[in-house]
């Protein structure tokens, strides 16, 4: 489903991405782990094709097709979704507004008919059941003024509503708390789907507790260095990343 | 004897001895109104034209005054009109009374004056809805000088124009409407609505004053409007600036509040190749209270001007300021925001913002907030801002399947969306967000092209 194959890429004239290779099956969540710096923000930037990166070299494919050199909206509506570390607030960008416009978009550029509102909404509805959101969240401006956790729901929610064929969640853990974890997680575990795949972006082994992956890879200068299955995530919480990339890390 | 290439002032001096006798013949002019237009004529008559030497002109030019050769307009496009040519102009879900003027005559085959209100006295300078009272009389004359050119000219050449006393029962629950349409004739016209409001102590009211065009042309409309709020009263005014894209307009807006009355102005400037707004409060009383909300688009090559000139002269009271600006192409946004707080106006509070967005670095803005403070115990503040689009913000729509040129224009909504949502009339709102965005469609497009153009080639 995608394959990434000796994936280069730089900001600022500054190699970031080194020769990365990566292959995930419909249906598998991967997780990718590393320390601060390895790359792990980077990967998902450019994969959602985000401008300021430069890709070098290598190849990114989404069944079959390349994803490199299109536009992020040409990415999401071949479904790929980027869960963001930093959610952005759009002032005066209504909540519902901007979710139904971005849908059918999506829906458009696939040839599917366009929902009505009272259709979205029903489905609107039905998908923030999964993520315990506030109904009032909806009504205002685009994550402005959302806690830190009411961002990351605002997220998965768009992922319940888009259902992309690939989810990136860019640090979906960051920032949470217990409860707010617990919340966010129930929702990407209910949205795991046979012809969904998952990469799951995270520093902390805390995450994989509550969304189980199939595959563990660490991610260091650029690339992958190590990839296993989820007892590779216990083993990196008792030793930490060093052993893997020759250096200590203070975290 | 009118040549090319005569002087403005003479040009001046043309344009009022064509219009004046004809405003004098052929209306039932009193001698309470003949009064004030001979002081508007005189002043006109000897008042420099607005120079960049002068502050309050320093930003925006008024070459056009002497590359054109304005002609009066006449009331006779109106008669040809039916309400069904106003279709489009309209406010969806309806209103209270409306007076449209047309070229700045009242049209009363076009108004709407069936759903008037207990409390509500509605009158026009024309005589058209029958005498104007002694009580407004006295207040429309002002015995200083006028500030500029355009606003003796107001007096002299006042066409005609919307009386409007609200008495202290009327608790209006639907706005009274005011809306001025133009239609251009082959001839650079000029029209030069005057209005009056009078809210009587106790009195609640809101009103809605609209400029369109019917048709496109270089129509000036030079209009001046004076609003009075007696003691506990209360008024909001929306306006919405929506004239085709070759028009000019000017606006002198001046508002006296009384002792703890409030004002509230929501106004969209939306179009025009020129427009400039002065909008003057004075605070005559204790504990009375002013809110000022604006926004102003810019267009490629377009100029849109505000110039508040905000006057805390009584103790106790409360004004918030905040205009915003969108620019594009070669627009030009001039804000000058001047709050005064005189010497006996202590426990004054008064905030003033100014934030502009620019889509393009070939826009320009010019920025003055003011504070002139001599009262010791005080809450003042003020702020500008000029900023480009969010590059992170783009992304992030664009993450989500939305178009680039889209996202942009989602964005310019959303920064307007604050001010647009501060109307209280849901007609109006509606009017204004789809105004907005249509205005702002096709720019904002070929912006987007641009820059992606820029992106692939690079």
């Amino acid at each position: 489903m995608l394959s990434i194959k000796n994936l280069k890429a730089e900001i600022e004239g500054k190699e970031i991405l080194t020769g990365l290779d990566l292959e995930v099956g419909p249906g598998e969540v991967h997780a990718i782990m590393g320390p601060n710096g390895s790359g792990k923000s980077t990967l998902a930037h450019v994969l959602a094709g985000r401008d300021g990166y430069r890709v070098t070299g290598g190849e990114v494919e989404l069944d079959g097709e390349s994803l490199l050199g299109t536009d992020p909206e040409e990415r999401a509506c071949r479904g790929v979704f980027l869960a963001f570390q930093y959610p952005v607030e759009l002032p005066g960008v209504n909540n519902t507004h901007f979710l139904k416009e971005a849908l059918n978009a999506q829906r458009s550029a696939r040839g599917e008919p366009e929902l009505d509102s009272v259709a979205f909404l029903k489905l609107v509805r039905e998908k923030m059941k999964l993520v315990s959101m506030k109904p009032e969240l909806l009504k205002r401006p685009v994550n402005a003024g959302f806690s830190g956790g009411e961002k990351k729901r605002n997220e998965i929610l768009q992922m319940a509503v888009f259902e992309p064929r690939l989810a990136v969640l860019d640090e979906t853990d960051s920032g949470l708390d217990i409860d707010a974890l617990k919340t966010v997680s129930d929702g990407v575990n209910a949205l795991r789907d046979p012809a969904r795949s998952v990469i799951l972006i995270t520093h902390y082994q805390r995450l994989l507790d509550y969304i189980q992956p199939d595959y563990v890879h660490v991610l260091a200068g650029g690339r992958i260095v190590r990839s296993g299955d989820k007892t590779l995530a216990k083993e990196l919480e008792q030793k930490g990343y060093g052993w893997l990339t020759g250096k200590d890390e203070a975290a | 004897m009118n040549t090319a290439g005569m002087t403005t002032g003479t040009d001046l001096h043309r344009l009022i001895d064509e219009a004046l006798p004809v405003l004098q013949t052929g209306r039932p002019d009193d001698s309470w109104l003949a009064n004030i237009r001979e002081k508007g004529r005189a002043d006109a008559l000897t008042l420099a034209l607005p120079n960049r030497k002068q502050e309050a002109w320093r930003y925006t030019p008024v070459g056009f005054l002497e590359q054109t050769r304005y002609r009066a307009l006449t009331d006779g496009p109106f008669k040809a009109l039916q309400l069904s040519d106003l279709d489009d102009l309209l406010l969806r879900g309806g209103t209270g009374p409306r007076l449209v003027f047309v070229n700045g005559y009242l049209a009363p085959r076009l108004s709407e004056l069936s759903q008037n209100q207990r409390g509500i006295a509605l009158s026009s300078l024309s005589g058209g809805l029958g005498p104007v009272r002694q009580a407004l009389r006295s207040r429309m004359g002002d015995s200083s000088r006028h500030a500029d050119v355009f606003t003796a000219l107001n007096s002299a050449l006042m066409t005609d124009g919307a009386l409007i006393r609200i008495a202290g029962d009327c608790m209006a629950e639907t706005p009274i409407e005011i809306l001025h349409v133009t239609v251009n004739s082959e001839e650079p016209g000029i029209c030069h609505p005057r209005h009056l409001i009078v809210v009587e102590e106790g009195g609640r009211a809101e009103v809605i004053e609209r400029y369109c065009s019917l048709g496109s042309g270089g129509v000036f409309t030079n209009a001046k409007i004076d609003i009075s709020l007696d003691a506990s009263s209360t008024l909001q005014h929306q306006r919405l600036l929506e004239e085709g894209e070759d028009a000019r307009h000017r606006s002198d807006l001046q508002v006296r509040l009384a002792e703890h009355s409030s004002y509230q102005l929501n106004q969209l400037a939306l179009g025009g190749a020129w427009s400039r707004s002065d909008i003057k409060v004075t605070f005559d009383g204790e504990g009375a209270s002013a809110e000022l909300d604006g926004l102003m688009l810019a267009r490629d090559g377009q100029l849109n001007d505000v110039h508040l000139d905000v006057r805390h002269e009584a103790p106790g009271c409360t004004s918030r300021e905040t205009f915003k600006g969108i620019l594009e192409g070669k627009g030009k946004v001039v804000f000058d925001g001047r709050i005064l707080v005189a010497k006996d106006a202590q426990k004054t509070d008064a905030r003033l913002s100014n934030d502009n967005l620019m889509l393009s670095r070939s826009a320009e803005v010019d920025s003055k907030p003011q504070l002139e403070i001599f009262a010791d115990d005080v809450k003042c503040s003020h702020g500008t801002t000029v900023g480009e689009l969010d590059a992170d913000m783009v992304f992030y729509l664009r993450s989500r399947g939305i178009p680039g040129g889209r996202a942009v224009q989602m964005l310019c909504q959303g920064f307007a969306q604050e001010v647009i949502d501060r109307i209280p009339n849901d007609g109006l709102r509606a009017r204004a967000g789809a105004m907005f965005e249509q205005r702002l469609a096709a720019p904002v497009q070929a912006l987007a092209e641009a820059e992606e153009g820029v992106e692939h080639a690079g």
